[in-house]
């Protein structure tokens, strides 16, 4: 991860912006269920998988270290969040089972025969998306 | 907010771009537009081309990068669809970028590192 930021800092030229986007693993994703209204209801929390999360504190790292050897200053941070849409209940649980980034069991607000009741309405994953701009010295 | 509507109803998980925020939103989230108009872009990790492809009607020369030949053609063949002449795919992997030193106004890493 540092050899490639290395590499952006000699692809880029002087006060050249790097952008470093990627998932925030730091807060929980949301499974959100879709109300008839089109609004988006809280209905249970995920948490970021241990792998992803060790994964991420690297990428921290190497961010940190390209900053602390003086290749690029950081101008700005930032975090927004992101709908993830599926088209029911079970996509949403297959995508946690197929994908590593998060842990595969969601942590539900919500009793069993609310899940069932809206198991083929619209759901969502919101997750937060952090990134930081960076200008090159 | 950002939200991928246009995936509503859609089998999501096989597709990775569609489980990104759009572009053009993301672009925003940075700031704007303006962190890429009439300038040099290169996208590392650039999949099969969504960011690179968001950049490319604001940028003058887009270039994206990634290991994976499979993602790089499928980018290619997006950017022939939408007639995105000012961009560029290519293999390579960021610890070793085949380009000139000093080439780039823009650098994204978006969702890579």
């Amino acid at each position: 991860m540092v050899d490639a930021l290395r590499e952006a800092h000699r692809v880029l030229r002087p006060r050249g912006i790097l952008v470093d986007a990627r998932p925030d693993s730091r807060v929980f994703a949301y499974a959100e269920h879709r109300t008839a209204t089109g609004a988006y209801r809280q209905a249970g929390v995920i948490a970021t998988a241990r792998g992803a999360a060790g994964d991420d504190r690297a990428s921290d790292r190497a961010a940190a270290t390209a900053a602390t050897s003086g290749w690029f200053r950081p101008l700005r941070a930032g975090r927004f969040w992101h709908r993830v849409l599926f088209e029911g209940r079970s996509a949403l649980q297959r995508y946690l089972e197929d994908h590593a980034r998060f842990t595969h069991r969601v942590r539900w607000m919500l009793d069993r025969a609310r899940r069932r009741r809206w198991e083929a309405d619209p759901w969502a994953i919101r997750r937060g998306v952090r990134y930081q701009i960076y200008e090159r010295t | 907010m950002v939200t991928s509507t246009s995936a509503v109803g859609r089998i999501l998980p096989a597709i990775c771009s569609l489980l990104r925020p759009p572009p053009e939103d993301e672009l925003r989230e940075y700031g704007g537009l303006g962190l890429v108009r009439r300038k040099r872009v290169l996208d590392v990790g650039c999949g099969d081309g969504r960011m690179a492809l968001g950049c490319a009607p604001y940028a003058s020369e887009v270039v994206g990068v990634d290991p994976d030949p499979e993602a790089i053609r499928l980018a290619r063949k997006k950017a022939r669809q939408l007639g995105a002449a000012n961009v560029r795919f290519k293999v390579g992997v960021a610890q070793e970028l085949p380009f000139p030193d000093e080439h780039f106004d823009v650098v994204i890493f978006s969702w890579t590192l």
